[in-house]
């Protein structure tokens, strides 16, 4: 409170405001004031001044990824960078554009799709994800397969330093080599070294034609074998998603294995490359969505994982309430090696010791997500014999509820580098004010 | 250099590993950017990570600064060594570590050269995708310190899209893994950092690279224009027209005789000619070519040959990939300049290079990856003609202006490096560098580790003019006025 009036100077009247205890929580803390800045300038003010103060920021977009992390220490200002809204280029002859943090992926990919092109990234609830939000947490869904993550697609960055500077990076071509890529080093960061306050990226045109072939398996070695095929094959596909689903009904498991093949054209119809992949997979167990039954399909496989879990036991009356016995579903990323995924599911099975679960991801790059049904104490045995495995690494619980999070440490044992990210946080950040303990540095 | 300290540098790599004398040490004067000269005070060429790891923590301990040298094919200066300093060749570090088909990675040393891998995992249908032009001779551990490219990233993207993890090997001596064999390593993505640092933030010691199979078709068209705005147009309608070709290169008339004279890959006589290649699945590719085609045709092509073997594929590349050396034949000498522009912009600053040639007396070739903007003019010049490297230089510097002018880059591939560090604060600002540094500072705070490179002299260059005030890497604890 004692802060408004200076932040008000800094900012104007109108950017700063009381928090609202429904939205602007952060895990169970809830910071005293939010800023929502118009200008890059001005977030660099603000950080310059809490840098000076010794404030305590954590940096938010739409908040989607907010679960995300540890528990925070003491937030003394949330800062919102929903301010940042413009669209500030789209060249279209140049396929980029460059887009102010706060510009929802959304509101972007519309725009850009004014010219047949767009940004292709898929995470799993595209509607409110900011790209600030996307670079900082490095967030991809199924066209990761194809496209790659954020960090893959980002050319260029402005940043707003704990120092009180905007400094930039890369550029807005393509193809550059000049400094160091500093685009790099904000994916991933959560907040925790700068503030982005826009970015470039190269884009790529919409499909012509795109077609998704559900491939059924009917076990993990089944699973395994086709997935190996696939990546032996000279399809070019523009994503290749795992769905396995262990199930428990009646006391006994019960068990799905899927593959979700994307096939895109640019030039071509696609009806060539799906009975390419018909071929390969079979065309007896599999099934092909177009259109709208292809989004849904799609829609349901990325949200499923997100909201309950709702095999085990069944939702009641469809509202979606969480059964009493148990929590929210915890969410857990993972990694493994492509060709181990027999080694994986079985794996992932023993873990679960029982417990309803789901397994997504990209089987091609070998990441995913663990999705957790059961009691906060179950997920915490389950989460620990996760991290115990042979064939999974970077088990991190990217969501789960605050008893979850504080029985876990979210990220997981420090990671290789982690002296090196120390040191960047100090140079970066010496006043320590970004990201309230939250993590990864 | 102290007997001592050279004496310290053979215990650790054995003395047959150390060069010191002047006859040995001159072949590492220079890297490719061959006018910028510095003697080493000792060459050694550690045998192992560990080797290396010795070697770095002696200079740190000593305050020796350091260069890493991978096959010495760099264009910028990025391995010209520094005055007092010793060079760290890579070249023994040279074995393929492992290849992993099913998980389609190969783990490799810095000294293999970038097409060894490709060779390595060709029979089983793979490829390692980055193709700078010295594929054949430029070391993996170069491609990452300068973040390679070549004519296919239009589609296949650069090193950092390639490159799973790198063990590095920090200025301080201690070593960190980098990335990671698997997926999503927590954290920000060091890598992507260390990826094009131009050997200044450490020495990777081992590379994890992604192959890729080899795309089910592939077609080479060459289209021959009669202005550089017919072809500079054709470009920018493929691009907006919703394809992605493996790679657009771009020759004129002047590259163009040179490449004829020199390889006979049976170039039209043109002004402009495009080679334009897709790749991916048959029927992808043919309805590619087709709408290239007909781009081409509405834009006036004047010649217009479609590959349709592999030996006539090879011939184009041949013309193409030959044109630099072919430049050899047509003038004493050629500065090679590495700007980019948006691709939208193309027509326009090779006018404006046109022009500047005719201003200038001096020819000027441009062959060149047109698909993603990235010019390489080469300035012809002799000279044994007094001034006239000079003025060739001049003309170089003026077509980086022209570069940036358009909302460009200084360069693409090539790298900073020594070469380009002076023109840095003409792309980025005070406040950018200074960042820059600051991430430098804290990987290097001795400043050993290939020092003078990518970044203006004086060093705290976010200084302004005017009163005392801070720099930010002396607000930081990074540095002290002395």
């Amino acid at each position: 409170m004692r802060d408004r009036p200076t932040l008000e100077s800094l900012c104007g009247a109108a950017a700063v405001r009381d928090p609202d205890p429904l939205t602007d929580r952060i895990s169970s803390i809830l910071p005293p004031l939010v800023i929502e800045p118009s200008t890059p300038a001005q977030v660099a003010a603000v950080l310059g001044w809490a840098s000076d103060a010794r404030r305590t920021v954590v940096i938010r977009g739409a908040g989607t990824r907010m679960g995300w992390g540890r528990v925070p220490e003491d937030v003394d200002l949330l800062l919102s960078t929903r301010g940042l809204n413009r669209i500030v280029a789209h060249a279209d002859g140049d396929l980029t554009a460059t887009v102010e943090a706060g510009v929802p992926l959304a509101t972007l990919n519309a725009a850009l799709a004014r010219h047949g092109q767009c940004l292709p990234i898929d995470p799993p609830d595209r509607a409110g994800a900011t790209i600030g939000g996307l670079l900082a947490t490095n967030e991809s869904g199924p066209l990761r397969h194809r496209h790659g993550t954020p960090r893959d697609l980002v050319i260029g960055i402005e940043i707003a330093t704990p120092g009180g500077t905007i400094a930039k990076a890369g550029g807005r071509v393509v193809k550059n080599v000049a400094g160091y890529d500093l685009s790099k080093l904000m994916t991933g960061s959560f907040g925790s070294l700068a503030a982005i306050v826009s970015a470039t990226f190269k884009l790529t045109p919409i499909a012509r034609e795109s077609a998704t072939i559900r491939v059924g398996a009917s076990d993990d070695r089944e699973l395994a074998q086709l997935v190996s095929e696939l990546m032996l094959s000279q399809l070019d596909l523009a994503a290749c998603d795992l769905a396995v689903e262990f199930g428990v009904s009646a006391g006994s498991s019960v068990e799905s294995h899927a593959l979700l093949l994307k096939c895109t054209s640019l030039s071509s119809p696609v009806a060539t490359q799906v009975s390419d992949a018909l071929a390969l997979c079979g065309a007896g167990r599999s099934v092909v969505f177009t259109g709208r039954e292809a989004e849904s399909l799609w829609a349901e496989h990325l949200s499923r994982r997100v909201t309950s879990l709702d095999i085990d036991p069944p939702v009641l009356d469809g509202s979606r309430q969480v059964p009493r016995g148990s929590t929210a579903p915890a969410i857990v990323r993972v990694s493994w090696m492509p060709a181990d995924l027999v080694r994986v599911l079985s794996e992932v099975r023993d873990s679960l010791h029982g417990l309803a679960g789901r397994l997504t991801g990209r089987a091609a790059l070998g990441a995913g997500l663990v999705a957790l049904g059961g009691s906060t104490s179950d997920q915490v045995e389950a989460i620990a014999r996760l991290r115990a495995t042979t064939a999974l690494a970077n088990v991190v619980l990217i969501s789960g509820s605050a008893p979850l999070k504080e029985r876990v440490d979210v990220w997981g044992p420090p990671p290789a580098a982690h002296a090196v990210f120390a040191m960047l946080k100090q140079a970066f950040d010496p006043a320590g004010i970004l990201n309230a303990g939250r993590g990864p540095i | 250099m102290t007997d001592t300290f050279r004496a310290q540098l053979g215990t650790i790599v054995g003395a047959g590993h150390v060069l010191h004398q002047p006859v040995d040490v001159l072949t590492y004067e220079c890297d490719a950017l061959a006018h910028l000269r510095e003697l080493p005070v000792a060459v050694v060429m550690p045998g192992s990570a560990e080797e290396v790891q010795q070697v770095v923590r002696l200079a740190a301990r000593e305050r020796v600064p350091f260069v890493a040298r991978g096959h010495g094919t760099g264009l910028s200066g990025g391995a010209t060594p520094v005055a007092g300093g010793i060079v760290i060749s890579l070249a023994r570090l040279n074995r393929v570590v492992s290849i992993d088909i099913p998980n389609q990675r190969v783990v490799v040393e810095p000294g293999v050269t970038n097409l060894e891998i490709t060779r390595q995992v060709a029979p089983f249908g793979f490829y390692y995708a980055p193709d700078p032009s010295s594929q054949q001779v430029c070391s993996i551990g170069g491609n990452v310190a300068e973040n390679s490219g070549g004519a296919h990233c239009l589609k296949y993207g650069f090193t950092v899209h390639h490159v799973l993890a790198a063990d590095v090997i920090l200025p301080t001596g201690e070593m960190v893994t980098v990335g990671g064999a698997y997926a999503d390593t927590p954290g920000p993505d060091l890598l992507g950092l260390v990826i094009g640092s131009e050997g200044t933030l450490g020495i990777v010691t081992r590379i994890t690279v992604r192959i890729l199979r080899k795309p089910a078709a592939v077609q080479t068209l060459l289209a021959a224009f009669d202005t550089i705005d017919a072809g500079g147009a054709a470009v920018s309608d493929i691009i907006a027209g919703g394809i992605i070709p493996a790679a657009i290169e771009m020759m004129d008339e002047l590259a163009i005789k040179a490449a004829e004279a020199a390889v006979h890959p049976g170039f039209p006589n043109a002004d402009t000619l495009l080679i334009v290649e897709l790749d991916g699945p048959a029927a992808e590719v043919a309805g590619g070519m087709a709408r290239v085609d007909q781009i081409c045709r509405e834009r006036g092509a004047t010649h217009l040959e479609l590959a349709q073997t592999d030996a006539h594929r090879m011939r184009i590349w041949k013309g193409r990939k030959g044109a630099f050396a072919a430049m050899g034949r047509m003038s004493p000498n050629y500065y090679v300049q590495d700007g980019v522009v948006p691709r939208s912009r193309l027509s326009e600053v090779l006018h404006r290079i046109r022009d500047l040639s005719q201003r200038s007396g001096l020819r000027i070739a441009n062959v060149f990856h047109a698909g993603d903007g990235n010019l390489h003019p080469l300035i012809c010049y002799d000279g044994r003609v007094p001034g006239q490297s000079e003025h060739a230089a001049a003309v170089a510097q003026e077509i980086l202006v022209y570069c940036l002018e358009a909302g460009g880059s200084l360069t693409g591939e090539h790298g900073i490096g020594l070469d380009k560090a002076a023109y840095m604060p003409r792309m980025f600002n005070a406040d950018d560098l200074a960042v820059m540094q600051t991430v430098r500072l804290a990987f290097d705070p001795q400043n050993l580790c290939n020092p003078g490179k990518i970044f203006p002299t004086p060093r705290l260059c976010g200084e302004v003019p005017g009163p005392y005030r801070a720099h930010p890497i002396e607000t930081a604890g990074l540095a002290e006025r002395v």
